[in-house]
């Protein structure tokens, strides 16, 4: 460790001077059979449902009741899928993706700087006042403003757009995306901060080079949440867009809703869909993710 | 690069402090204007409401305090607010130490660890809607889980019983969110060095002494971090609960939030509805300070003081 | 950082926000649909209706707008669909900002009413008096719950859905008994069923207003339509009239004999698990709207077409004051057009009315869904149809019927109706008693 200066307690955060390995916390050379063991009955608690989704995805409407839940269908069939493939299931998926991106790469840069500027911006009254309203942002519920946002939306002339859904979940998504990157930026060190102004860099420069790396695994966590508040949010479609090209996903279980009772094998047929795509890009993206998580302030 | 910084610097670096300020109070800009456009002004426009008489539909009355008094003396609120809080504290008590011990494991080198990692992550990957229509199917005594495995003790009132549902809506949110803090956990665990482990292997701490005395510590912010999601996500969380079990059996899992959008959307009341909504900002807002505070930050220290 | 200071600072800088967010909402409610450059609600020239999706009635809605839209190539109906709960949601807040559609779909009643009280549909009394031949071929029972005030503020349209006694006659040849003829032979029909482990009904109770039918029947049969006239009228204290606390109290006698089956609580109507629960055989009776007549159709053929399923009115109650023809349910579906569209656009709505609504075509295909549309003299179309029977049962039940009560969901105010949907589910899970609920309710008399 050549870091002098830092004593015993505060070393865990700093000077980690290994390169950061996958596998820390946990002692080699003996098994955990309870971890091990209870690793498994929870596998059992996630599979069930998920294996219920899919094996009804197979299975007709009309059989639905007469069968057991947990066998699959005698006659598996694909009509399900087709009717959501044919209900214009790729067109809303595209509309999620849009509005996901569209949300989530905005709203966490903005929070990003926000949230240097507050923790690094001294103490003067605007930052303060930002500050402070952020944390009274936190938990403003959507339905309630769900039609202020309504009335501003259509005096923008946005009502009926991808952009109506875009910009207000920008809005709602920037106080806790704050909340966390500001915690985490004050946790980088000052000296770090010192060493960048020392060798010239701008404020500007700091953000990106020094700040940006080393709050990684915050600015992935906030974008996990964010995508997946948006990913899953009906209520903005719902008041928000109307006509079927603008719908997202979760409009799409709709189509299977009928007025006196839903098609259960047709939305999960739809459900599945939905997630394949973002389980293989999370097999894929695995390493990223988690390498993005784990960076730490190794210098 | 590491020399510590004087004393006598950073006082002449107050000096610069506000000129620092200045120039970054401009960053934070285009986040707060977003948020004023979309956030605030929404939100005063909900503040007015709740001093308005209104059905959503026709014109709107001002009508003074008559909203918030109706709110406030309603019985209703109060079991809101204690549903709502029984389901916040139930839901950390039951994924917090989930989290921890998942984020634990697969921070290790168990041997299926990456399987079972991309298993364990599908429930975050489905909507509140389609794990609410799944466990209502499941959760049916006569066609779902209990009677297609032939388990008595799975048939039960599930969502008929009040303490029953309570019960199964902090499950099946758990069930859709840990994934999401194991997630976090497993970044936390896998910062801490190894080194604090062996020096404590060598000193003859046992697996579960080390994790007391090491792992939590050690994840002491990511434990306020993901408390923080966790407790803000669940005082607004509506959609999960509202199709599992549209606040019942008998008002059981009438949360806050649910509780409004009922008032507004469906009983037409939306100047009480503003009201519920205005008590929950403010609740967001208190307990958002209450975790600073318990993390034992004041606004610009860092954990690192005293370095 | 002083949190004091920086609050009160927040406080007041929020305050300035008031006025600039008042005047948002201010302008919202009067809301000129001029702005409807921006909403997809009306191109100007078209009109614009929204309805329900989904089976059974969306591709004949659907169909109705084509068949007008062919004929009037010049001024085309845009329709759109949403799913139930979603419409309820998005009517509101459409006809709050003044983005309504031209035609707009409901049930009438007490939500027709809440439109009427805010201006938001126009007053078709007259057009009707105009329009003799329209009025005269629908049903007059269905005008009732479009007319508020003495005025008509709705098309009635689609079909007429009564509340029907559904039972399995299998099961009742197993314990050797005959459909009930009253309500004391409902409960000593319980406990034999209960004895060879057939649940006697079937109820989906976490939906609530599945709970409310059996109450509808209970208090009309014990004492009239009068008992939640009562009600309707604003009468005060209306709930604690005898009679109706003798019905509740039968509803709760009812669960506590276990009459429905185990778990009701917990089955939602809307995945139609209560009525499988009839055509799987694990239950002998289910009271249900008529609409369920065609999904059992649709998931168990052969249980419906063999005659295993057959259907009765509601019984009488011994001593009670209801005539047995009685029923309830959904008189029809409610066209209003909206007070804020255009003159030309509510020109095509009323075409659209006169023309295209219940033409003989449209009536066609909601009889092969199972439903009889609203229309006298469909007797020979009826009797054409493969579910003939039932048609037929369905026509007589609402023509005959000496009093055909809408919905209470319905046929309350929405904020009336909510609080009656809460208390109705605490009487079925027995946490409150039928004083509590008649305290309760009467707290939201007139509202």
């Amino acid at each position: 460790m050549a870091d002098t200066l830092t004593p015993e307690s505060t070393e865990p955060r700093v000077g980690r001077t290994r390169p950061p390995r996958r596998r820390s916390g946990v002692v080699k050379g003996r098994r955990n059979w309870l971890g091990g063991g209870l690793a498994w009955v929870w596998l059992l608690i996630v599979i069930t449902p998920i294996y219920w989704i899919v094996i009804t995805s197979f299975k007709s409407q009309d059989i639905y009741f007469l069968s057991n839940p947990f066998v699959p269908a005698t006659h598996p069939t694909l009509d399900n899928y087709r009717m959501v493939i044919e209900a214009d299931f790729i067109r809303y998926f595209f509309n999620s993706a849009v509005v996901a991106v569209g949300t989530v790469v905005p709203a966490v840069l903005i929070s990003f700087m926000a949230a240097f500027a507050i923790v690094r911006g001294g103490n003067g009254w605007v930052l303060r006042f930002t500050n402070s309203l952020f944390l009274l942002g936190l938990a403003i519920p959507l339905q309630a403003t769900i039609i202020p946002v309504y009335l501003i939306i259509i005096r923008l002339h946005l009502y009926d757009t991808l952009l109506a859904l875009i910009l207000p979940s920008i809005a709602f998504a920037i106080p806790l995306s704050v909340l966390i990157l500001a915690n985490f930026i004050r946790d980088v060190p000052k000296e770090l901060f010192e060493s960048m102004r020392l060798d010239g860099a701008s404020e500007w420069g700091t953000l990106w080079r020094l700040a940006f790396p080393l709050t990684r695994p915050a600015l992935v966590t906030v974008s996990i949440y964010n995508a997946l508040a948006v990913w899953n949010g009906f209520l903005l479609p719902l008041i928000l867009t109307q006509s079927p090209e603008q719908r997202t996903l979760p409009l799409a279980l709709w189509s299977f809703q009928g007025q006196y009772s839903v098609n259960v094998p047709a939305v999960l047929a739809s459900v599945v869909l939905t997630t394949v795509p973002i389980l293989l890009l999370y097999v894929v993206g695995r390493r990223q993710l988690l390498s993005g998580l784990t960076a730490g302030f190794g210098k | 690069m590491t020399t510590l910084v004087p004393p006598a610097t950073s006082r002449a670096h107050a000096a610069g402090r506000g000129h620092r300020q200045r120039s970054l109070a401009w960053l934070a800009l285009p986040a707060l204007l977003f948020f004023i456009a979309f956030g605030v002004v929404p939100l005063v426009g909900v503040l007015v409401l709740s001093f308005t008489q209104w059905d959503g539909i026709g014109a709107i009355h001002p009508a003074g305090f008559d909203s918030w008094h109706t709110v406030l003396t309603d019985p209703g609120l109060l079991h809101a607010l204690w549903v709502t809080f029984l389901i916040m504290a139930l839901s950390w008590l039951v994924q917090t130490p989930m989290s921890i011990l998942i984020g634990v494991f697969l921070a290790g080198n168990q041997r299926y660890r990456a399987v079972l990692a991309v298993f364990w992550f599908i429930p975050l990957l489905l909507s509140s809607a389609a794990i609410a229509i799944t466990y209502k199917a499941l959760l049916d005594p006569n066609f779902g889980l209990g009677a297609g495995l032939k388990i008595g003790f799975l048939t039960q009132d599930w969502l008929g019983q009040p303490k029953l549902a309570v019960g199964v809506v902090v499950f099946v949110v758990s069930w859709q969110f840990i994934p999401f803090h194991s997630l976090i956990y497993q970044g936390g665990v896998q910062q801490i060095p190894i080194s604090l482990y062996e020096a404590a292997q060598l000193d003859g701490a046992g697996r579960i002494r080390q994790f007391f005395s090491i792992t939590l510590p050690q994840l002491k912010y990511t434990i306020i971090t993901s408390s923080t999601l966790m407790v803000i996500g669940s005082l607004t969380s509506f959609d999960l609960i509202f199709i599992l079990t549209a606040g019942g059996p008998a008002d059981a899992t009438r949360v806050l939030a649910l509780d409004m959008y009922k008032r507004g959307f469906q009983a037409n009341l939306m100047g009480p509805a503003s009201a519920i909504a205005v008590i929950l900002v403010l609740i967001g807002l208190a307990l958002a300070l209450l975790l600073q505070r318990l993390g034992g930050r004041d606004a610009n220290a860092s954990q690192m003081e005293g370095a | 950082m002083d949190p004091r200071t920086t609050s009160r600072r927040t406080f007041l800088g929020l305050a300035a926000g008031v006025p600039l967010a008042a005047g948002l909402a201010a302008c919202g409610s009067s809301g000129p649909s001029s702005s409807g450059g921006a909403s997809g609600a009306a191109k100007s020239g078209s009109a614009s209706y929204w309805f329900l999706n989904g089976p059974p009635g969306e591709a004949v809605r659907t169909a109705t707008v084509e068949r007008f839209n062919k004929a009037n190539p010049s001024t085309p109906i845009k329709a759109t669909t949403f799913q139930n709960d979603a419409y309820k949601t998005k009517i509101k807040t459409a006809i709050g900002s003044g983005q309504a559609p031209t035609i707009i779909w409901g049930w009438g009643g007490g939500g027709l009413r809440s439109y009427v009280k805010a201006g938001q549909v126009d007053d078709l009394t007259d057009w009707f008096a105009q329009n003799t031949a329209v009025k005269d071929r629908l049903f007059p029972s269905s005008f009732g719950a479009a007319t508020i005030d003495g005025k008509i503020y709705a098309m009635p349209a689609e079909t007429v859905q009564p509340i029907v006694l559904f039972y399995n006659q299998k099961k009742f040849e197993e314990i050797g008994a005959e459909p009930p003829k009253s309500w004391g032979e409902i409960m000593s029909l319980v406990p034999r069923f209960n004895a060879k482990g057939i649940a006697p009904f079937a109820l989906a109770g976490a939906s609530r207003w599945t709970n409310m039918m059996w109450l509808e029947f209970l208090f009309d049969r014990t004492g009239g339509p009068e008992v939640f006239e009562a009600v309707f009228n604003g009468e005060k204290d209306a709930w604690s009239n005898p009679v109706a606390i003798s019905a509740l109290t039968k509803a709760q006698d009812l669960v506590k004999a276990k009459g429905f089956i185990k778990g009701f609580s917990s089955i939602t109507a809307d995945s139609n698990a209560d009525q499988a629960l009839l055509y799987t055989g694990k239950t002998a009776m289910m009271l249900h709207g008529s609409w369920s007549y065609g999904i059992q159709l649709a998931a168990a053929k052969k249980f419906v077409t063999s005659g295993e399923l057959c259907y009765m009115n509601f019984p009488p109650v011994e001593g009670g004051k209801g005539d047995p023809s009685d029923t309830v349910g959904n008189p029809g579906q409610y066209l209003s057009i909206s007070s804020k569209a255009t003159p030309e656009q509510k020109d095509i709505a009323k075409k659209f009315f006169s023309t295209a609504v219940l033409s003989d075509a449209e009536n066609k295909e909601w009889v092969a869904t199972g439903g009889v549309p609203i229309v006298t003299g469909t007797e020979s179309l009826l009797a054409a149809s493969p579910d003939a029977n039932f048609l037929k049962f369905i026509y007589d039940t609402s023509s005959k019927a000496k009093v055909f009560a809408q919905s209470w969901d319905q046929a309350l105010s929405p904020t009336a109706a909510e609080a009656l949907l809460d208390n109705i589910s605490k009487l079925f899970t027995l946490s409150i008693n039928p004083q509590q609920f008649a305290t309760n309710m009467n707290a939201v008399i007139g509202t």
